[in-house]
C-alpha cells in the first residue's frame, strides 16, 4: 500500500534540471531579459558609444533634482499610503465578514476603474474651484482655497488613493492571521490597547508592511499618469522625465539610461528588502 | 462580615433576548480551585470571560478583594489567563514570551530574567527558553502559557478549557501539571471544562452549570455522590434511570415501585413527591452488587452483554420492564460468578440510589 503510494509520488515528481525548465527560461528571457539588455545596451550606445549618457544625468543638477523629487514622492507615498492603509485592513480584518466582502468589493471596484478617470476625477476634486475647497470655505476651516494641485500634495493624495488596494490587500491576509485571542492575551497580561499594537500587531505585520511598502514604492518611482495630470510642473518626476526626453526630445540613449538607473535602484531596494524581511521570518511559525 | 476574595454576585449576561448567564452568584476563597463545568452554551465561558473583562455583564458585579473589577479595563485587571487556542505571541521566543507581562510593566531587567527562569522551571521547559512558539508541541505551548500567565504573581488565574486541543495522554500529563503548579504556588484558579473527569481530578469545588445557571456546587464527592438534580447525576459520572412510580416518603426515605412491578424501599428522596407521583430512580453503575448485602435492594435482570475493562467488567443488562442498564461490578467480584447465567438478581444499597421527579 505505501509502496504504491509512493510509487505514484515518485510519478508526480516535476521534470528537474535545464531541460524542464526551458519553457520558462524562453519565455523569461523573451520577453524581460532581451528588452532590458536592448535597453541597456541603447544607454551606451545612442547616439555614441560610452557612458556620456550617464555622466550627463548624474552629473547634472537639473537631473539629480528630478531624482530627488522622485523619491521624494516615492517616498512620502509609501508612508502616507502605510498610515492609512494599516486601520482600514484592520478594520477589514475584524468586521462581520458580509460587510467585510462588500467593503473589499468596492476597493477592488475602484482598481478596476480607469486610472485616468480617477486621475481626472481627483483634478474635478482638488482645483481652486472643486468641492474639497468649497466644502472647506463653507465650513469656514479656510477663507482662501489651499493649493491642493499642480504640487506635491496633489500628487501625494492621488498616488495614495491608486496606491492604497496594494497595502491593504496583502496586510488584510497577514491581520487576519493573527488570532484575536492572542490580543486578549497580551491584554490580560497588562498590555494597554497601546502597547499591544506596538509590541504585538506591528511586528507580526511587519512583514506585510515591508513587503506592501516595497510593492507601493517601486510603483511609485516609475508612475507616470498620476504625476504627470496632478503634480507641477517644478517637481516633475523621473518616468514624466523619460517621456519628454523620448517623445519630445527624441533623446532614446539618454531616455534609456535613466530608465536603466531606475531599474537598478529598484532591484538594490528589493534585494535590501530580502535582507531585512526574509531572513527574519520565525523558523516553522505558522 | 469579611468579604469573601472573589464574590461574583448576580452576574447576568444577556446577548438580545437570550440570556446566557442567569444571576449567578459565587463566593470563592483565596487559593480555591473552583471548575465551571457543563455543555457547551450553559454560561461556563460567558462568566469566566466577565471576570477577565471581556464581556461587560448586563447586571450584577464581580468583586475581588472588596473592590468592583468591572469598571476595570482587561489590562488592569492583573488577571492570568490560560486560553482554549495557542495564544503565544508567534515573533517571541519562549523566554520572551513568558517576560511579556513583566516588559509591559517596566519590571527591571534582573527581576525579568530572574522570574523568567522561576517560571521556566515551575513548568519544566528551561531548556526551550530561546526557542518559537511555533517549534514547540501543543502541550509544551500550554505551559509556557501557563508560566506567562503566572509570572506577574497574579492573584487569580483564569483557564478557559486550555487542554481541549491535546490528545488524551497529553492532557492527563498537564492535569497532573496544573495541579502540582497550584500547590505550589497557591493561586487561587478559576478553571473551565467540558470534560467531567478533568473537572473531578482537578478541583476543589465544581459548579456545574446549565442554561445559564449554577445547578449545583460543591465538591466532586457531593457532586458524584449527592447530585442535587437528575441533570447533576446524568452529566457527572454514569447512571442509570429507573422510571418509577413514588408511594411514600418518611424521613427522606422512598418507597417505590418500578415498571416491573417490583417495590423497593429507603431510597434517597430528592425532592417532595406525592403519592402515585411518576418518577426516576437513579443507580450509578458501580452501585450494583452481584450478591446480596446487608440492605440490599434486588432487581430482576436479564444479562445482555459481559465486557472486561481491565479493573471493571461492564455488564449490559435488561430489566424485566424491557429497559438497558449498565452495571460495573469489579472483575474479580465477577470471577466468582457465572458469567453466563443469562437471568438472575443483581443487588444495590438503597441509600446509594436516588429518587428524582420524572
Amino acid at each position: 500500500m505505501s509502496v504504491e503510494i509512493e510509487q505514484s509520488i515518485a510519478r508526480m515528481r516535476l521534470p528537474t534540471g535545464l531541460a524542464g525548465l526551458l519553457p520558462a527560461l524562453t519565455l523569461i528571457g523573451l520577453f524581460f531579459v532581451v528588452p532590458v539588455l536592448a535597453l541597456l545596451l541603447r544607454s551606451v550606445t545612442d547616439p555614441a558609444p560610452g557612458l556620456q549618457n550617464y555622466a550627463a544625468l548624474l552629473g547634472d543638477g537639473t537631473y539629480a533634482r528630478v531624482f530627488f523629487n522622485t523619491f521624494l514622492v516615492a517616498f512620502v507615498v509609501t508612508v502616507v499610503t502605510v498610515l492609512v492603509a494599516f486601520p482600514v485592513a484592520w478594520m477589514l480584518a475584524i468586521m462581520p465578514p458580509a460587510l467585510a466582502s462588500l467593503l473589499f468589493g468596492i476597493i477592488i471596484l475602484s482598481m478596476w476603474t480607469n486610472l485616468l478617470t480617477r486621475t481626472y476625477a481627483w483634478m474635478v476634486l482638488l482645483q481652486r474651484t472643486g468641492v474639497i475647497n468649497r466644502a472647506l470655505m463653507a465650513i469656514g476651516i479656510t477663507d482662501q482655497p489651499l493649493p491642493l494641485i499642480n504640487n506635491l500634495t496633489g500628487v501625494t493624495i492621488g498616488m495614495v488613493y491608486i496606491m492604497l488596494p496594494f497595502m491593504i490587500l496583502p496586510l488584510v491576509g497577514t491581520l487576519r492571521a493573527i488570532d484575536p485571542m492572542t490580543l486578549r492575551a497580551a491584554a490580560l497580561c497588562g498590555a494597554s490597547p497601546l502597547a499591544a499594537f506596538r509590541r504585538i500587531l506591528l511586528p507580526l505585520s511587519l512583514p506585510s508592511i515591508a513587503a506592501g511598502g516595497l510593492m507601493v514604492f517601486v510603483m511609485s518611482l516609475g508612475y507616470f499618469v498620476t504625476p504627470a495630470l496632478l503634480g507641477g510642473t517644478s517637481n516633475m518626476m523621473l518616468a514624466e522625465m523619460i517621456a519628454q526626453m523620448i517623445q519630445s526630445l527624441l533623446n532614446w540613449g539618454l531616455g534609456s539610461a535613466a530608465a536603466f538607473i531606475l531599474l537598478v535602484v529598484t532591484m538594490a531596494l528589493y534585494a535590501l528588502q530580502l535582507r531585512l524581511v526574509g531572513s527574519k521570518r520565525p523558523a516553522g511559525g505558522a | 462580615m469579611t468579604e469573601p476574595f472573589l464574590s461574583i454576585r448576580k452576574l447576568r449576561k444577556a446577548f438580545g433576548a437570550f440570556v446566557a448567564v442567569h444571576d449567578v452568584t459565587l463566593e470563592i476563597p483565596k487559593g480555591e480551585f473552583l471548575t465551571f463545568l457543563g455543555p457547551s452554551g450553559s454560561g461556563k465561558s460567558t462568566t469566566l470571560y466577565a471576570i477577565a473583562g471581556f464581556q461587560d455583564p448586563t447586571s450584577g458585579d464581580v468583586r475581588l478583594q472588596g473592590k468592583s473589577l468591572l469598571a476595570v479595563p482587561s489590562h488592569k485587571r492583573n488577571i492570568g489567563m490560560v486560553f482554549q487556542r495557542y495564544t503565544l505571541f508567534p515573533h517571541l521566543s519562549v523566554a520572551e514570551n513568558v517576560a511579556f507581562p513583566l516588559r509591559v510593566r517596566r519590571r527591571p531587567d534582573a527581576e525579568v530574567k530572574r522570574k523568567v527562569a522561576d517560571m521556566l522551571s515551575l513548568v519544566r521547559l528551561e531548556s526551550f527558553a530561546e526557542r518559537l512558539p511555533g517549534a514547540l508541541s501543543g502541550g509544551q505551548q500550554q505551559r509556557v502559557a501557563l508560566a506567562r500567565a503566572l509570572a506577574y504573581d497574579p492573584p487569580i488565574l483564569l483557564m478557559d478549557e486550555p487542554l481541549s486541543a491535546l490528545d488524551k495522554k497529553l492532557r492527563e500529563e498537564i492535569q497532573a501539571e496544573i495541579r502540582r503548579i497550584h500547590r505550589e504556588t497557591g493561586v487561587t484558579i478559576l478553571y473551565v471544562t467540558h470534560d467531567q473527569e478533568e473537572a473531578l481530578h482537578l478541583s476543589d469545588r465544581i459548579a456545574l452549570f446549565r442554561d445559564g445557571r449554577i445547578e449545583q456546587i460543591g465538591t466532586g464527592e457531593d457532586l458524584y455522590l449527592r447530585p442535587a438534580t437528575d441533570f447533576v447525576a446524568g452529566f457527572i459520572g454514569n447512571s442509570n434511570f429507573l422510571a418509577a412510580e413514588h408511594l411514600e416518603t418518611v424521613g427522606g426515605a422512598a418507597t417505590i415501585r418500578l415498571a416491573d412491578g417490583s417495590v423497593l424501599s429507603g431510597i434517597n428522596a430528592n425532592g417532595s413527591f406525592g403519592s402515585g407521583q411518576k418518577a426516576r430512580l437513579m443507580i450509578r453503575p458501580e452501585a450494583f452488587r452481584l450478591e446480596r448485602g446487608p440492605r440490599s435492594a434486588e432487581l430482576a435482570v436479564e444479562i445482555v452483554d459481559v465486557a472486561f475493562y481491565g479493573e471493571r467488567r461492564r455488564i449490559v443488562a435488561r430489566t424485566a420492564a424491557g429497559q438497558e442498564i449498565d452495571i460495573r461490578p469489579t472483575s474479580s467480584a465477577m470471577a466468582s460468578h457465572d458469567a453466563t447465567a443469562s437471568r438472575r438478581q443483581v443487588f444495590f444499597d438503597p441509600a446509594a440510589a436516588f429518587l428524582f421527579p420524572a
